[in-house]
């Protein structure tokens, strides 16, 4: 028997070393951070001793519902591993985070489309094998299937798409008709002034505004396409009753009639109402304008880092986050409801589920809408936001 | 004969005593100031830090009105709420301190109740009260008024009524406190001088009670300047404050030296406008 460097110590600490895995590979920053906060969870929260002797450790930074027991309790089992989670409320935050250092703890980042591609330039990601993912993306919708340009940086896989939805006009069919927002015309009518809702979320609001101005935001903008955003932000704002932040304030408004539509959001803000009975509340996308798609579909995506000391168990949760059984839960969360990119769930879904979810609508929202992407303009654009809402007021 | 302390900065035992303080302050406080003050000397790059010297940011700041906009109206929904907030809670704690004194601790249960409740929860609280198809409107609705009589949700009155709500307990305890402190036989001097109620009052509860005010309107300004949820939640956010521009300048526009700046404009502008009032307060102090 090999003598290590806890050999000497009581056959207790021992056991605690090993479950913390510090035993065999040394103890370099990543295990010793993440010994600690083994130790810590132990120590504060009295853990049950399976947790405590799972052989590995992993971090998974994800939006909430990601982190379902459901989900991960099944992967834990099978791998021996005990996954903490690093709860994000927005992408752009769980992004800065990861440049702050917090990329040399997590393994694994499920968040919006755009800034997993990001995190390929910025260093942060492990460029992914499409042909190690094969009887995934078997499964998937071909829409979602490799090679997916959105979620590629120089020709290299970034990450693989779980969820999506689309954004377009949130409305109750019980105080206003879906045909009338065919276009966003309803935003800016003086008769639907204090009625309108906007989600205050980054760019979500900005992006339609732009495509409703005739601006691609997508592409590279100039001065005087910067400026025609800025004058249909402002043209907006005019109308606006509320900006939220959360999604519960804007499903109450739509819900009581005291807001006539919300702009900025879509299925995801819709689903979760939908799956408590409230059919009238439905997400629309609005129909072409000048050869412009006026929706936009958004796509939540999942990455491996870099830095991970578990690259392998990582690319293995990645599969399992998107397999059959974890994206079918993914898709009916409490929370939020959303397709997946998943194509073998369809046959799980009862026709009510598929109801919640608009699947019949899906493919025409798809259709009629641009892929959400990086905007080259973006923080402009953000910019501009900040001074038209500081001159409305 | 009193024994004269010697305090000079040779004094070893000095430096001994004022080394955790010092120690404290540089690494909590002073260090983590002169980093994000660096920081502002930064440059950002495809929503990465670049660490390259600039002074683009500060250009940015100086040069942008609507930075200075949303800085004046932080400062004038603070001292809004500052005023609100000393006008509402001073005869709460000066009847506490004086007529209630056998309830006192009661309602100063009830009143820390309040303050340890979730500002979050009241706040929401607030808006299912004052919503067009909120509490409120349906009480009224049935007492005869006409419908959606309340209809100040989304709008800066919200917002300040959200900022008082959340933070009047501060201006209460301080006051409370300061008065609770003044000696009973001052007042009753002033009566055996002659002075009525109101003039006692005037000449002596309320100089007296002037520190706890002093405190609590430095506590509620400071706390002021930083609230992000009323705005936001009650205000509708079409009137964003400081505290919500340097949120959505870190975390939405991933700008970290422009969210830096921009808390340290806050910051000093916070600090400059303590002292200038302090000074004022002061100098009418020393004239009076």
């Amino acid at each position: 028997m090999s003598k290590n460097w806890y050999s000497d110590l009581p056959q207790y600490y021992q056991r605690q070393i090993k479950a913390m895995g510090l035993d065999e590979a040394g103890m370099n920053r990543r295990r010793m951070l993440k010994g600690m906060a083994g130790a810590a969870g132990v120590a504060m929260l009295g853990l049950n001793t399976r947790q405590a002797q799972a052989a590995t450790q992993m971090t998974y930074m994800c939006w909430e519902g990601y982190n379902d027991p459901r989900i991960i309790d099944p992967f834990n089992k099978a791998n021996d591993t005990e996954i903490s989670f690093d709860l994000i409320v927005d992408s752009p935050g769980g992004f800065a985070k990861l440049q702050a250092g917090a990329s040399r703890e997590v393994d694994l980042v499920s968040s919006d489309m755009p800034w997993i591609t990001r995190m390929g330039p910025a260093g942060l990601a492990l460029e992914l094998n499409p042909d190690d993912y094969k009887d995934v993306y078997a499964d998937f919708y071909d829409q979602f299937k490799p090679p997916f340009e959105p979620l590629m940086n120089e020709g290299k896989t970034i990450g693989v798409a779980t969820r999506w939805g689309w954004v377009g006009p949130c409305v109750n069919t019980d105080v206003t008709k879906p045909e009338v927002w065919k276009t966003y015309d309803p935003v800016f009518d003086p008769a639907n002034k204090d009625k309108i809702c906007v989600m205050d979320w980054g760019d979500w609001p900005i992006l339609p505004m732009a495509l409703h101005a005739g601006i691609n935001p997508y592409e590279p903008l100039d001065e005087k396409q910067l400026n025609e955003v800025r004058l249909v932000l402002r043209a907006m704002f005019k109308n606006t009753r509320t900006l939220v932040g959360d999604l519960t304030q804007a499903q109450k408004g739509l819900l009581d009639g005291s807001l006539l539509g919300c702009i900025g959001a879509g299925s995801y803000l819709t689903s979760a109402v939908r799956k408590q009975g409230h059919k009238n509340i439905m997400a629309v996308v609005p129909e072409p304008k000048n050869g412009l798609k006026q929706g936009i579909i958004w796509v939540e995506a999942t990455a491996v880092l870099k830095e991970s000391d578990q690259p392998d168990l990582s690319q293995k949760l990645l599969k399992h986050v998107v397999s059959k059984d974890a994206a079918h839960i993914l898709a009916l969360l409490d929370s939020t409801c959303n397709v997946v990119t998943n194509k073998a769930v369809e046959s799980r879904f009862t026709p009510e589920e598929k109801d919640i979810l608009q699947m019949d609508y899906m493919w025409t929202a798809y259709d009629n809408s641009q892929m959400h992407r990086i905007a080259p303009n973006i923080d402009e654009m953000l910019a501009i936001w900040q001074e038209e809402l500081a001159a409305a007021q | 004969m009193d024994m004269e302390v010697s305090r000079s900065w040779r004094d070893p035992e000095l430096w001994v005593k004022a080394l955790p303080s010092v120690v404290l302050q540089t690494t909590c406080f002073l260090a983590p100031l002169v980093m994000t003050f660096i920081l502002t000397f930064q440059k950002t790059q495809n929503f990465q830090l670049n660490w390259t010297w600039s002074l683009a940011t500060w250009t940015d700041v100086f040069t942008k009105p609507h930075y200075w906009t949303i800085l004046g109206h932080t400062l004038f929904m603070a001292v809004a709420c500052v005023v609100v907030c000393i006008i509402i809670a001073f005869p709460i704690a000066y009847g506490l301190a004086t007529r209630f004194k056998r309830l006192d601790n009661e309602i100063k249960v009830l009143i820390t109740f309040a303050f340890i409740t979730d500002a979050t929860l009241k706040t929401f609280g607030w808006v299912l009260f004052l919503d067009k198809k909120g509490a409120a409107n349906y009480l009224l609705a049935h007492l005869g008024f006409p419908a959606e009589t309340v209809a100040f949700l989304f709008t800066d009155w919200a917002t300040l009524l959200g900022m008082v709500y959340n933070l009047l307990p501060f201006a209460i305890f301080t006051i409370y406190l300061s008065i609770d402190n003044i000696d009973r036989s001052l007042i009753l001097a002033a009566y055996d001088a002659g002075a009525s109620k109101f003039r006692a009052f005037w000449e002596v509860t309320l100089p007296l009670s002037r520190p706890g005010i002093w405190a609590g309107s430095v506590l509620i300004f400071l706390l002021g300047v930083g609230v992000f949820l009323e705005p936001k939640v009650l205000g509708g956010g079409k009137s964003p404050m400081s505290a919500e521009l340097i949120r959505q300048t870190f975390e939405t526009r991933v700008n970290w030296p422009l969210g830096a700046a921009l808390t340290l404009v806050l910051m000093v502008v916070a600090i400059f406008v303590v002292l200038l009032f302090s000074r004022v307060a002061g100098m009418r102090r020393a004239g009076a």
